[in-house]
């Protein structure tokens, strides 16, 4: 017996007697290649086997059952609207992301420096006018498509079992895109920014036991400053964006499970 | 469920040897060969206690369900009634997400925003509005003069105007988000519903009216009369509602039941 290490799977030989096309050939190549090291095909094998159990579940619906006509009902259209709010959150991040790359949240000068970012994005960068355009558009449209979203889910009696923990995401969902809004509206520090903030810092102040402690955590403080426009920021464009979006995926990975409500 | 699996639940010595469907992987080759000793799968379930135990236990009911009612019904797949996610509704969505996306960009070209005069703490503008779709809470704040006075503390109100505004906040945000908790059944159509209908729309009108209270002071009218109608219209919308849902009910359940006993004919 010898000492040298045999490849009882002879892959390369195999790939020989296949005759393959390159794109084949190199595809393997990479394919074993990573194989060997990560042990892939496990993991593929995981989650092809998800994909059966998921799609293999999947609902059948009333019409296939039933072997219906697939009869039109005149509230089709606004099923669209969930992935109407997506889809203006994707645009939002994609022109926020944009928009971040001139912005700065500092206080310094008068007008502050926030204040001053904005009106050079206006006046001065090439397409910053429509950037910031699209930036606020895609943000109320979003807000509208939730509401709308809401109310059809609503009207359809959609979030009746087993869709009610879909509901209460819903519920986290809206309130997180308004505070999204809220936030974004201070950034610019102008004076409807800087009232509005004034307002919130009230609100939070005049809720029951836990008031300074949230006034100072989300503005940092009992009056307007410099930290409020900080926090303000971070929340806008660091925090809500990570978890407004892990929470759509579930959102929409719960509707992908459990298929879309049909009227009965 | 039937009897054979209360028997697997309680009954822990009976056979391992495959005369029943095995629904957890035991059977088939292990990674490390077992010996003598090794405990099956099965065996090593069945020696844990407490709630993994009974997690194990549930575990095999609702996959033994699924099995029953798969051979049971003459349906392909669980009795589950809803349209595929995929194509079904993604494909739609797909198409026409251009569509909306250049809507999006087309508000954007046609009616940019402008910004105000930079922040100025010493100087409170006239008007203060958060953005359109805050006004409903913004308008729960100004709820004061439906804050209970109590004759005992000699008139005082029992919390800040502000404070009963802010959970006038939480009530409202409370009570949508318990919905599916009120109401259940099977019923979809708002014709099937007439209450829950009538309320969702009264709760429409009142998102609205009460967004105008929001900016009483923009509004060209008495604020006596709009803070009375703030609360009066949704009353009245949700009644007309009731009363047409009601009404166009019998006709349409008729329909409804007509083609609901063709499909799944009483037994
Ligand atoms: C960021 C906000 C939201 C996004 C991106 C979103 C996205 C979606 C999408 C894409 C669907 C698939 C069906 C459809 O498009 O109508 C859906 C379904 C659903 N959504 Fe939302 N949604 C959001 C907010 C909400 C809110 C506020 C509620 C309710 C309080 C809600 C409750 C539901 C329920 C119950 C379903 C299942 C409906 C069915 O099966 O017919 N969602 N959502």
């Amino acid at each position: 017996m010898s000492l040298k290490e045999k490849d009882d799977m002879d892959h390369e030989g195999w790939m020989k007697r296949k005759d393959l096309t390159p794109v084949e050939s190199t595809f393997l190549v990479a394919l074993i290649w990573m194989d060997k090291r990560l042990r892939i095909v496990d993991y593929l094998e995981l989650l092809e086997n998800l994909y059966y159990k998921v799609n293999m579940q999947m609902p059948k619906s009333h019409t296939e059952q039933y072997d219906l006509d697939n009869k039109f009902w005149y509230w089709y259209p606004l099923y669209a609207l969930g992935s109407f709010s997506t889809l203006a959150y994707i645009v939002a991040a994609v022109s926020g992301a944009l928009l971040g790359f001139y912005y700065a949240p500092a206080q310094t000068g008068d007008p502050s420096t926030a204040y001053n970012s904005i009106t050079f994005i206006m006046t001065d960068l090439q397409f910053g006018f429509m950037l910031r355009s699209i930036h606020r558009w895609s943000a109320q449209v979003m807000v509208a498509a939730v509401f709308l979203h809401m109310l059809r889910v609503y009207f359809t009696g959609a979030y009746k079992e087993p869709r009610e923990l879909n509901w209460l995401l819903g519920i986290v969902l809206i309130s997180l895109t308004m505070v999204f809004g809220y936030t974004g509206y201070l950034l610019p520090w102008d004076q409807l920014a800087f009232w509005a903030g004034q307002i919130g810092v009230e609100m939070s102040l005049s809720i029951p036991l836990a008031g300074e402690w949230v006034a100072q955590l989300l503005f940092g403080g009992f009056t307007l400053g410099p930290a409020t426009l900080q926090r303000m920021y971070i929340l806008h464009v660091f925090l809500l964006p990570f978890v407004v979006t892990s929470l759509i995926a579930i959102h929409i990975g719960i509707v992908w499970v459990q298929g879309i409500a049909e009227p009965h | 469920m039937s009897d054979t699996n209360t028997n697997t639940d309680t009954d822990t010595d009976t056979d391992t040897d495959g005369t029943e469907a095995r629904t957890d992987g035991s059977g088939g080759p292990g990674i490390v060969a077992p010996d003598d000793e090794t405990p099956s799968w099965r065996e090593r379930k069945e020696r844990t206690t407490g709630l993994s135990r009974l997690t194990y236990e549930y575990f095999e009911r609702a996959r033994r369900e699924d099995q029953d009612l798969r051979t049971e019904s003459d349906y392909v797949e669980r009795d589950v009634l809803a349209f595929p996610t995929w194509p079904h509704e993604t494909v739609r969505n797909l198409s026409i997400a251009a569509f909306f996306t250049g809507m999006i960009f087309f508000l954007s070209a046609t009616m940019p925003p402008h910004i105000g005069s930079p922040a100025n703490p010493s100087s409170t503008p006239a008007i203060i509005l958060p953005d359109w779709y805050l006004y409903w809470s913004f308008g729960l704040l100004k709820l004061g003069p439906l804050n209970p006075e109590l004759a005992i503390l000699g008139g005082e109100k029992i919390t800040a105007d502000r404070t009963y505004g802010v959970l006038a906040n939480v009530v409202v945000v409370g009570f949508v988000a318990i919905v599916p908790f009120l109401n259940k059944g099977s019923a979809r159509r708002p014709v099937e519903q007439p209450f829950w209908s009538a309320v969702g729309v009264g709760g429409i009108v009142f998102a609205f009216t009460i967004s105008l209270l929001a900016v009483k002071n923009l509004m060209p009218m008495d604020v006596d009369l709009l803070f009375d109608l703030t609360f009066l219209l949704p009353i009245v919308a949700t009644t007309v509602t009731y009363a047409v849902l009601k009404t166009m009910r019998e006709g349409y359940m008729y329909d409804l039941n007509r083609r609901y006993y063709r499909l799944r004919p009483p037994k």
